[in-house]
């Protein structure tokens, strides 16, 4: 396995060089068997799923000409055989389009998926449906393809000035959409109406009902392969470093834009078909590669045979799982929960470049009187809390609450406002500790998985236990939060905690994570829909008790942290320097991991694990000079209470009656905030 | 912070105890009730609109496009307040509202004991694991009409229901023989289709219907299923309610399974208005007469 992974980390970075294993002849052995091997087990589960619905004497004619009276016909004419075509098209355009695109971007982790592609297509095509469905008439591509072009844009716009570097836009393309995943969630708990299904926007479903969507896409993808087709030798060129190229005669530019168009392009009429499916392009590249397809020109008739077998198999699964025509378990959710460990599993094993961490601390400004700017931010919120506990809507308009108003109203509001502070105030201190840990400046609960881990934890114990108090939860949230840390620091440890390495893992994780929300809420269990409005992060249910057990264990971990600051501080030194001051390095590691979960996984419970509080409150801190790291500690508090209460009592007010969770108003400004963060650097 | 806690919670409990003991009472004296009527908060449609036909307007309810949409009639008088979703209504704006009492259904039960802090809830189960939407409608009804002190109207309500259903099965005698399905679209593929435990299918026995979806369904009183899963019959009607869901009207002229399936061969799909699936009364006597109508149309026309 190793010298696998050393064989494909030389391929990653050094294609076109001899390729010592896996080859015979120079062909892509291992590819082909792949390949072959999936077929097989799709044809298999194809046969049984046809045998179910229809004797096989009639098989023939139900392909040729269906007896319109026999329903079983009509049925896999016109719903089963599609939905094959379909899945075999798909998957053949996203192994392509992701082929193309690790080629254009020099770039073995990008695929649609990985550098935002499929996510903007998706929320251009669910704002339209929601907002604008006229948009629609023009024709769902140009929808889909505007999303995806937005999307990429600004993946690009993040990454640029670090020279589109591997990571960092495999790193821009997954927040890019995260966040596009949040906006959908927002307009999911918005539009919810209990009494239609709850209604997952694309989430891969490949049920078909007529030839229609094949004929569609046929033409489409069609002429997208032949476009690349036409441009392999450019293409192959470009796998080239720039100035081979060049000497070549080739216009980079050029093939460079017309490679990623059609990438995109490719992902975009999928999507607008049938929805988003997780995961496939960046199976279908990678499994190309490193079953030995070396050449590009193989690599692109590899990847999509690949890609299509593998969907094909996938959604014959399904189907054996649900009972034939059963899409009420999407495809594409499915191969996204397979498509996470995949990348978990490849990271290590790609040479992606050096990536060089930056954000350092030189450059940003230090003052002397750091009291000054914590009493600064002090009053800020105080000043805040003041408006969140008095100031609001109600039946006559905005008022203040006074009088015998006041008491009714309060006994509703702290609660809310007071778990919200918690929360904002653990995760910023649970963000500067691991940024301070990992030396990593963008490293932070929601970006490395944690939150995601802890409200994994939540989930489990939800479904295991049929009654599950908050202790139970948060105890289980508490496990679910330290594994997810040392699955990702373990990753980390590989790379010597290369900030990017360890991020990416981080969201690799809560893109896993996502994908088994969206899998349970197809599936309609009620339970679903009670996690779908806690994973938003409202805090409409916290009583009085939830607030103070909350604020209880806000208070002692705050408490504790001096002990751990002191020691975080001196790390930097080097790990032989502190054990030579008397330290115990390991233990003392080990406790402040456990202190960073339990901080998680406290605050997960409030607000849900999509927050970016904890990688914001730090920069802020920072940014306002706040160099040591007690106060930097403090400032990051004070700011992420801040942030949060100041979420909290937006959501509550700005569309009264109705209330947008506070988590997902926090990841709404968050998200801009991180992207910025990302720019600067 | 705990000190107001504590005072909060001596207060609600006060008031709750205050709420519980008053209850009684208004059942049995109706002169009082009318006097100073309820402040109702409703948070169920289906026993909103028995208030309604009762002649008591709650003060408020959750969803008012919910309501245009899904319940249509009766209207909801515009002074009804909205007091947001059904699973997250705003409770400061329950609280300033001051409520006498709030009604509530066991779907709810996750938010009962914030909802008992402004008010005593009463929680009526029209839907429940043990089906008979219809009878526990009518003692919804009985208790409601005792609530508000309106017993005379709740009787005749009741009383008008059943023979209004009376009248319509005269009506619908001579096109009783073929079985129907009644479902909603859940997307282009899917749709949930009514039988046992379902208000529909309570509606159809008394009107002396046949049900052509026979299989399970959950206490809500539907089932899932894919389009296809409803060809098992082949001499049954279709009956399909607004509101269709984006992009389900191409299904219904487009698509080959649909129109492979018998009932679209036949012709005998029928397109209804919409009607609360999970209504009381009120919602019962209106599918009975939308149905009733859309059946004649249909034998007039063929």
């Amino acid at each position: 396995m190793a010298e696998d992974g050393a064989a494909l980390a030389r391929d990653g970075k050094l294609a076109g060089r001899t390729w010592p294993r896996g080859t015979f002849g120079n062909q892509p052995v291992g590819a082909i068997l792949l390949c072959a091997v999936l077929s097989a087990a799709a044809a298999a589960a194809t046969v049984s799923n046809l045998t179910v619905q229809l004797p096989s004497a009639l098989w023939l004619q139900s392909l040729t000409a269906p007896d319109i009276e026999d329903m079983r016909q009509v049925l896999v004419h016109y719903a089963f055989l599609p939905r094959l075509a379909v899945s075999l098209l798909c998957g053949a355009a996203l192994g392509l389009a992701g082929t193309v695109l690790q080629q254009v971007l020099r770039n073995p982790l990008a695929s649609p998926e990985t550098v935002g592609v499929s996510a903007g297509a998706h929320l251009a095509l669910a704002l339209a449906t929601l907002l604008a469905p006229s948009l629609l008439a023009f024709g769902r591509e140009w929808v889909a393809l505007a999303g995806a072009f937005v999307a990429i844009s600004a993946v690009f716009a993040l990454s640029w000035h670090k020279g589109l570097s591997p990571l960092s836009v495999v790193l821009a393309g997954l927040i890019v959409s995260l966040y596009a995943g949040a906006i959908g969630a927002a307009l999911i708990v918005l539009q919810h109406e209990w009494l239609a299904s709850l209604f997952i926007w694309g989430a891969g479903s490949l049920g078909q009902q007529d030839w229609t969507t094949t004929l569609w896409l046929l033409p489409r993808i069609g002429a997208a392969a032949v476009a690349i087709g036409l441009m392999v030798r450019p293409l192959t060129l470009l796998g080239l470093d720039d100035e081979g190229a060049r000497s070549l005669g080739v216009p980079l530019g050029v093939y460079r834009f017309a490679g990623l168009a059609a990438s995109v392009a490719l992902t975009a009429f999928v999507v607008a078909a049938v929805g988003v499916i997780g995961f496939v392009g960046l199976a279908a590249a990678s499994l190309a590669r490193i079953g030995g397809a070396r050449r590009l020109s193989q690599r692109l008739v590899m990847a999509p045979l690949i890609g299509a077998s593998l969907l094909w198999a996938a959604d014959q699964a399904v189907q054996l799982a649900t009972g034939p025509q059963g899409d009420l378990l999407p495809t594409g959710a499915i191969t996204a929960l397979l498509g996470a460990p995949l990348l978990l599993w490849l990271l290590p094993r790609l040479a992606l470049g050096l990536e060089v961490p930056a954000l350092t601390a030189e450059r940003l400004p230090r003052i002397g009187r750091p009291g000054l700017v914590l009493a600064a931010i002090g009053l800020s919120l105080l000043l805040l809390l003041e408006l969140a506990l008095l100031y609001g809507p109600g039946p006559h308009g905005w008022t203040i609450a006074f009088g015998d108003q006041l008491q009714p109203l309060l006994a509703w509001r702290w609660p809310r406002v007071s778990a919200a502070f918690a929360a904002g105030a653990m995760l910023a201190l649970a963000g500067l500790m691991m940024q301070r840990l990992t030396g990593n400046p963008m490293a932070s609960p929601e970006v490395l998985g944690i939150s995601a881990g802890a409200a994994l934890g939540m989930m489990v114990a939800l479904f295991a236990l049929s009654d599950a108090g908050r202790p139970a939860q948060t105890a289980a949230a508490t496990v679910g939060a330290f594994a997810a840390l040392l699955v990702t620091l373990a990753i980390g440890r590989r790379a010597a905690y290369a900030p990017e390495r360890l991020l990416l893992a981080g969201v690799a994780l809560t893109a896993l994570f996502d994908a088994l929300i969206l899998v349970l809420t197809a599936t309609g269990d009620p339970r679903a829909v009670k996690l779908l409005n806690w994973l938003t992060g409202s805090t409409y249910g916290i009583d009085a008790d939830a607030a103070l057990l909350t604020g209880a264990i806000a208070i002692v971990l705050s408490l504790l942290a001096p002990l751990f600051l002191r020691w975080l501080e001196m790390l930097p030194l080097g790990s032989s320097a502190v054990q030579a001051l008397g330290i115990d390095v390991p233990k003392t590691r080990l406790l402040v991991l456990l202190m960073v979960a339990a901080l998680t996984a406290a605050s997960t419970l409030i607000v849900g694990p999509l927050t970016f509080i904890g990688l914001m409150a730090p920069h802020l801190a920072r940014r306002l000079g706040l160099a040591r790291a007690l106060p930097q500690a403090a400032g990051a508090v004070l700011a992420g209470a801040l942030i949060m209460v100041a979420a909290d009592w937006i959501g509550r007010t700005v569309i009264f009656p109705l209330q947008i969770p506070a988590g997902l108003v926090a990841t709404l400004i968050g998200g801009p905030v991180l992207m910025w963060l990302l720019r600067r650097r | 912070m705990t000190k107001t806690h504590i005072q909060t919670a001596i207060r609600m409990t006060r008031r709750r105890a205050l709420g519980l003991v008053a209850l009684p009472f208004i059942g049995m004296a109706p002169s009082k009730a009318e006097a100073k009527p309820l402040r109702i908060v409703c948070l169920d449609d289906g026993l909103a609109e028995t208030l309604l036909m009762l002649g008591v307007n709650p003060v408020a309810i959750a969803g008012r496009d919910v309501w245009e949409n899904w319940v249509v009639e009766p209207p909801l008088p515009p002074e009804i307040a909205d007091v947001g979703t059904l699973l997250e209504p705003n409770l400061e704006l329950l609280q300033q509202l001051a409520p006498d009492i709030i009604l509530a259904m066991p779907y709810l039960d996750s938010i009962k004991a914030l909802l008992e802090r402004v008010a005593p809830v009463t929680t009526i189960g029209l839907y429940t694991e043990a089906g008979q939407p219809y009878q526990r409608a009518v003692e919804a009804t009985r208790q409601l009409a005792r609530l508000v002190g309106k017993e005379r109207e709740g009787e005749a309500l009741i009383a008008a229901t059943d023979a209004y259903f009376s009248e319509v099965r005269q009506k619908l005698a001579p096109l009783s023989a073929r079985p129907i399905y009644v479902v909603s679209f859940m997307d282009p593929r899917n749709v949930r289709v009514y039988g046992k435990k379902s208000l529909f299918q309570e509606v159809f026995d008394r009107i002396g219907l046949r049900n052509a979806w026979t299989g399970e369904t959950n206490y809500w009183g539907f089932s899932t299923v894919g389009i296809d899963g409803l060809a098992t019959s082949s001499d049954a009607r279709l009956a399909y309610l607004e509101p269709l869901p984006e992009g389900a009207g191409g299904t219904l002229t487009e698509s080959p399974v649909w129109n492979a399936m018998p009932f679209v061969r036949n012709r005998s799909i029928m397109r209804l208005p919409a009607v609360l699936m999970f209504g009381a009364l009120p919602s019962a006597t209106r599918f009975a007469r939308v149905l009733a109508k859309a059946m004649t149309g249909e034998a007039a026309r063929g």
